[in-house]
């Protein structure tokens, strides 16, 4: 097989890569939402048990976490497709990471925003969602393009439950055809040519968002 | 015969009633047993050296601060621990900031629309036309669609207090608001104020800015370490202040 075969062949798994993607993004962004939102608020032990929450999706191994719901769930009574399990997995873990950018969006804000909005008589629900939240996260984009590479990086790992995403296809190519050189160029080749694009939206989305700071120099 | 005239009481109620107010900050007391009452369209503004209590005080009217001993009547109506009456009198009240506090991600109208929109359920058509009367009584229609970041210092706290006018508020409280300008912006927004005393408005305001004070109030108070020292109309202020503290500040102030 040439290199541009052993391509083609790993870009047959680009479907299930984007589809394990786009679905971890929906329990991603609510999770992260939420979570990150709940944290800036709460106090006390509601406060304590949104960062036990948050902590047990961000600081656990993906691997891990993937094997333990992929297994363990059906002992529990509990049987969920291969792709939910693996959205729900890499969707909590980045959610996880991402909600820490919501929250840091928040407690970046001055004081005097909260206070404004008080000062008008707003309530402090309209003030989170139209005075807050719109620039904590416009000011986080940029963070959260990062997390979205990471989640499409991370998506590699849901070929060890079975789903024949780019990493599988090269895995089964392996098999058929010893060329491991090869193969892994070709499969490295294709998460740049899907993530470098989303780097770049990135840094354009920053360049928009904070243009005082300049962006990455180079390609 | 009944419905002749205003009520006579509601004419006599002070706006403020401020009785045995007492505030800590952790065990630091930064209000002492502050008494003040502001009448509708008193011009009174609020003086004193850095820390001496006076933007903690104004906070206090509109809620802004949580305080510990006392009382604080909005119209009759006690603000404490109550959320109700903390958003009543933040509707009765508008506040103007040392930093302007514009929403950044807002319009010049959008900031001034908001809590038309939100609070009072005003329509936008009207909302707006509301906004552009206080931008015009502030001079600066013309910004309505610019954003915050477009504006100089003095022109975003014109619109700051154009933002306040919107809600019709009973009294204005303005917390320091020409300190963090730079000198030739402060006077156009000292002009905004002054125009605004003229129309009869009920003010309350922090400064430093003595002309203005000399120029506007109707009366001084004068703060230090956590009390009011003096109190007296302007005349009798700048004139004869009693208190030994509130002559040295004169001084010191009036001679730069």
């Amino acid at each position: 097989m040439s290199m541009f075969e052993i391509w083609l062949g790993i870009l047959q798994g680009l479907g299930i890569t984007a589809q394990v993607t786009a679905y971890a993004l929906v329990f991603a962004v609510p999770f992260a939402l939420v979570l990150g939102v709940a944290q800036f608020l709460a106090t006390g032990p509601t406060r304590f048990l949104v960062t036990a929450v948050i902590e047990f999706w961000r600081s656990s191994a993906v691997v891990v976490l993937l094997f333990v719901f992929y297994y363990v769930l059906p002992v529990m009574g509990i049987t969920l497709s291969a792709l939910t399990v693996s959205a729900l997995v890499l969707g909590l873990n980045i959610g996880g990471y991402a909600s820490q950018a919501v929250r840091a969006g928040l407690q970046s804000l001055p004081a005097g925003q909260r206070e404004a909005g008080m000062a008008l008589g707003l309530s402090r629900p309209t003030i989170l969602l139209l005075i807050e939240l719109p620039q904590a996260l416009v000011a986080m984009s940029p963070t959260f393009v990062n997390n979205l590479i990471q989640l499409v990086k991370a998506t590699s790992l849901v070929s060890l439950v079975t789903l024949t995403d780019m990493t599988f296809r090269a895995k089964e190519i392996a098999q058929t055809d010893y060329d491991p050189v090869a193969i892994y160029s070709a499969l490295l080749l294709a998460f740049f040519v899907v993530c470098y694009p989303i780097a770049l939206a990135g840094r354009w989305l920053e360049a928009r968002v904070h243009p005082e700071k300049g962006t990455a120099r180079g390609i | 015969m009944l419905a002749q005239a205003p009520h006579p009481a509601s004419e006599t109620l002070p706006l403020v009633r401020i009785v045995g107010l007492n505030k800590w900050f952790g065990a630091l007391q930064v209000l002492k047993d502050i008494d003040l009452t502001v009448r509708a369209g008193s011009r009174m503004v609020v003086c004193g050296p850095s820390g001496s209590g006076k933007s903690t005080l104004i906070r206090c009217i509109n809620g802004l601060e949580h305080f510990q001993k006392g009382t604080i009547q909005l119209e009759g109506t006690a603000l404490g621990r109550n959320a109700r009456n903390t958003a009543t009198a933040r509707r009765q009240t508008g506040m103007v900031f040392q930093g302007f506090n514009l929403f950044p991600h807002l319009t010049v109208l959008a900031n001034c629309t908001l809590a038309l929109r939100r609070v009072l359920m005003t329509p936008a058509s009207e909302a707006e036309e509301i906004a552009m009367r206080h931008l015009t009584t502030v001079r600066i229609p013309e910004k309505a669609q610019a954003y915050p970041a477009q504006l100089s210092g003095g022109q975003q706290q014109r619109v700051a207090i154009a933002r306040a006018l919107c809600l019709n508020p009973r009294v204005m409280l303005f917390d320091e608001p020409t300190s963090a300008l730079d000198p030739e912006m402060i006077k156009e927004v000292l002009d905004v104020m002054i125009a605004l005393a003229g129309s009869g408005v009920t003010m309350v305001c922090v400064t430093h800015e003595m002309g203005f004070a000399r120029e506007v109030a109707d009366e001084i108070v004068f703060m230090d370490e956590g009390r009011i020292v003096e109190h007296a109309s302007t005349e009798d202020f700048f004139s004869a202040a009693a208190h030994p503290r509130a002559r040295l500040f004169l001084d010191t102030i009036l001679s730069r």
